[in-house]
């Protein structure tokens, strides 16, 4: 007997094709929606049937919980995955989805709205003894008390919007003259985002770490941790890099970051699935960050050491069954890493850069595993993240994680959309990457060497101009003939050879 | 053909030889036995070394993968123009997005890096710094413009 009848994933790229391969494997039909943008996309096809809901643009599609309400009433679905992004940390989503009638895989939305309000979590937290940064999380925002409590907490501040996520809206200010400027910056973003721009306050706590521990909860009163990971390598508050175990803990730090975890679940009265978010300092302490109530972008490495499916655990959560292990029965084995491929130039200055995937190779192997959205043709879209898709290896230990992703990238091809795959490469094969000094200026610190050179080696402009001309020699044979169906991709097709 | 890439040019010759083709560039020589093994993708010979080549084209934008890395070069057709006039003061759009705020007015004094505009793409608001010192000629947009990729934004003189 399936958990479910149909569910339907309310979301997009890679994260909804991660969703419709656990179901596929559970026997539970699905059901994908989709934006004009995206009617050829790869989770549309794999998925066993398709809903339009809308325009490109995410606010009347992927955003509009009346059209994605409608998509499953249309199609049967009773239950709705909401992937990360978008509505999934929405608690008026969760809401209705539940009145009507339908089972939301996720917690319910009162927890929603607890943890995802910073001001209100930060305060929970403080309640139920697990450490925050030093801050302000007051209800008074004008700009005066905010710049007053600025100037109390102590350069350099950090600027958050109360009901933010993804590091938008988010600035680190290091003196007061920039203050107010960088507050309107970030309130502004906040707005266009999230539709609300209160801020919190916190210390900036110089070269941290961040640590996340990754809790499932059921509806019987089980919570448990399943370990932590380590996502310090970021980019403007955007995570690129991330792994389990975490290189800078030892046993005992492990056990009392996880535990502050469990407990901060526990206070949130939290089901199913989540992130507690951890900022560990130079010296070990670690604080409170907030908590995602959803799947994570880099659950794939819990699953590569644990050898759960998370998503299977959401589900069978979502159906009131209970965590069928306890926490004694959690043994991670190895290391995983994980790298985002973004849509993003990091010759400049990490613009997101949209456009056709024109040729796509990616890569396989032992230990690699690959959560993609991508074909070949692929319009990327100005509408949406501008993540690619992950890579993730495991290894017995961190050398060989680090091994297989060296490998990995090496064999990673996309053409037509200008990507950071070359970044990524630089930073799994810088030295302190592999000594595990990490913090979240990481890339930052190394940028010089982090970024690539734009012109290619000789050798490579003379094989590219050898390829070309074949082409053409091989193009005006075909044009003789019939039309070539690969010439808008400016491929090569083997029956023109002479 | 001639290939571009940044601000260099390449002159390079394509010539038959005998086991293959005959690449010249930059005054070096290169000999090469390319086979296609499909769409964009071809084993490059060198000698005894074999290597894989993965190209694509967009109108004159060639974009290939060589020793995993990618890189994107610029066509230049026989009888065009030579080199695109780029005026090296002139910022524009590097992405279709919307125009979030504009930091300056035409007369003012920049610095190189200075923020001067911000474009909102892909949900997030990227700033758009100045390419190097100068006084600001012209801005060509205003906040809550949408802007297509190529749009001249600012001049700076």
């Amino acid at each position: 007997m399936p958990l479910f009848r149909k569910v339907l994933v309310a979301n997009r790229g890679e994260i909804a094709v991660r969703v419709i391969r656990t179901c596929r494997v559970l026997g539970i039909p699905t059901v994908a929606v989709f934006s004009e943008a995206d009617r050829t996309s790869r989770h549309v096809r794999e998925a066993d049937e398709a809903v339009a809901i809308g325009p490109a643009e995410a606010r009347q599609s992927y955003l509009s919980i009346d059209n994605i309400l409608a998509a499953a009433r249309e199609s049967g679905a009773d239950a709705v995955h909401p992937g990360y992004g978008f509505l999934s940390q929405s608690g008026d989503f969760a809401d209705a989805v539940r009145d009507a009638g339908l089972v939301f895989v996720g917690p319910p939305g009162d927890v929603h709205r607890r943890l995802g309000d910073k001001q209100a979590s930060r305060r929970l937290m403080a309640a139920a003894g697990v450490p925050v940064v030093p801050g302000y999380d007051g209800d008074e925002q004008s700009d005066t008390r905010l710049l007053a409590e600025a100037c109390a907490i102590g350069w350099p501040v950090m600027l958050k919007p109360s009901r933010g996520g993804g590091g938008k809206g988010m600035r680190v200010v290091r003196r007061e003259e920039g203050f107010l400027d960088a507050l309107a910056a970030s309130r502004r973003e906040a707005r266009g985002a999230f539709g609300d721009d209160t801020m919190v306050l916190e210390r900036f706590v110089e070269r941290p770490r961040h640590v996340e521990v990754q809790v499932m909860a059921d509806a019987h009163g089980r919570t448990v941790h399943l370990g932590e990971r380590e996502c310090s390598v970021q980019r403007r508050h955007q995570k690129v890099v991330e792994e389990t175990p975490s290189p800078a803990l030892t046993a005992a730090h492990r056990e009392a970051l996880c535990a502050a975890g469990v407990a901060a679940a526990r206070a949130a009265g939290y089901v199913n699935a989540g992130t507690v978010e951890f900022l560990l300092s130079p010296d070990r302490a670690f604080f409170f960050l907030e908590m995602n109530t959803r799947l994570q972008v880099e659950h794939a490495v819990t699953e590569a050491v644990s050898g759960l499916d998370l998503v299977r655990l959401q589900l069978e959560v979502a159906a009131g069954r209970p965590l069928p292990f306890a926490q004694a029965d959690v043994a991670p084995r190895g290391h995983a890493l994980e790298c985002r491929l973004y849509a993003e130039d990091p010759q400049n200055d990490d613009l997101p850069s949209p456009g056709r995937v024109l040729h796509l190779s990616e890569p396989e192997g032992p230990g690699i595993r690959v959560d993609s959205g991508l074909d070949a043709g692929s319009e990327v879209s100005v509408h949406y993240d501008p993540l690619l898709s992950k890579i993730i290896t495991w290894g017995q230990d961190r050398p060989e994680a680090i091994e297989r992703m060296r490998d990995a990238l090496r064999r990673t091809v996309v053409l037509g959309v200008v990507s950071n795959l070359a970044r990524l490469r630089a930073i799994v094969e810088h030295p302190a990457f592999a000594a595990g000094e990490l913090h979240t200026g990481f890339i930052e610190e190394h940028l010089p060497e982090l970024t690539p050179t734009p012109c290619p080696p000789l050798e490579a402009i003379a094989a590219a101009a050898a390829a070309l001309s074949r082409r053409r020699t091989a193009s005006a044979g075909a044009r003789r003939s019939a039309p070539d169906p690969w010439a808008n991709l400016g491929a090569w097709r083997m029956g023109d050879e002479r | 053909m001639r290939l571009r890439c940044g601000d260099q040019s390449f002159d390079v010759e394509v010539r038959d030889a005998r086991d293959g083709l005959e690449v010249r560039v930059a005054g070096r020589s290169f000999r090469f036995a390319l086979e296609p093994v499909g769409p964009g993708v071809f084993v490059v010979r060198e000698g005894a070394r074999a290597r894989t080549l993965h190209l694509a084209r967009d109108g004159a934008a060639i974009h290939l993968s060589w020793g995993g890395v990618a890189y994107t070069l610029a066509e230049e057709r026989e009888g065009a123009r030579a080199a695109r006039r780029h005026d090296p003061g002139a910022l524009e759009a590097p992405m279709p997005g919307r125009v979030a705020a504009v930091r300056v007015t035409a007369g003012q004094r920049v610095a190189k890096g200075e923020e001067l505009l911000v474009v909102e793409a892909m949900k997030m608001e990227n700033a758009l710094r100045a390419p190097r010192d100068g006084i600001v000629r012209a801005v060509h947009v205003l906040a809550g413009d949408a802007v297509a990729p190529g749009r001249p934004l600012v001049e700076i003189e």
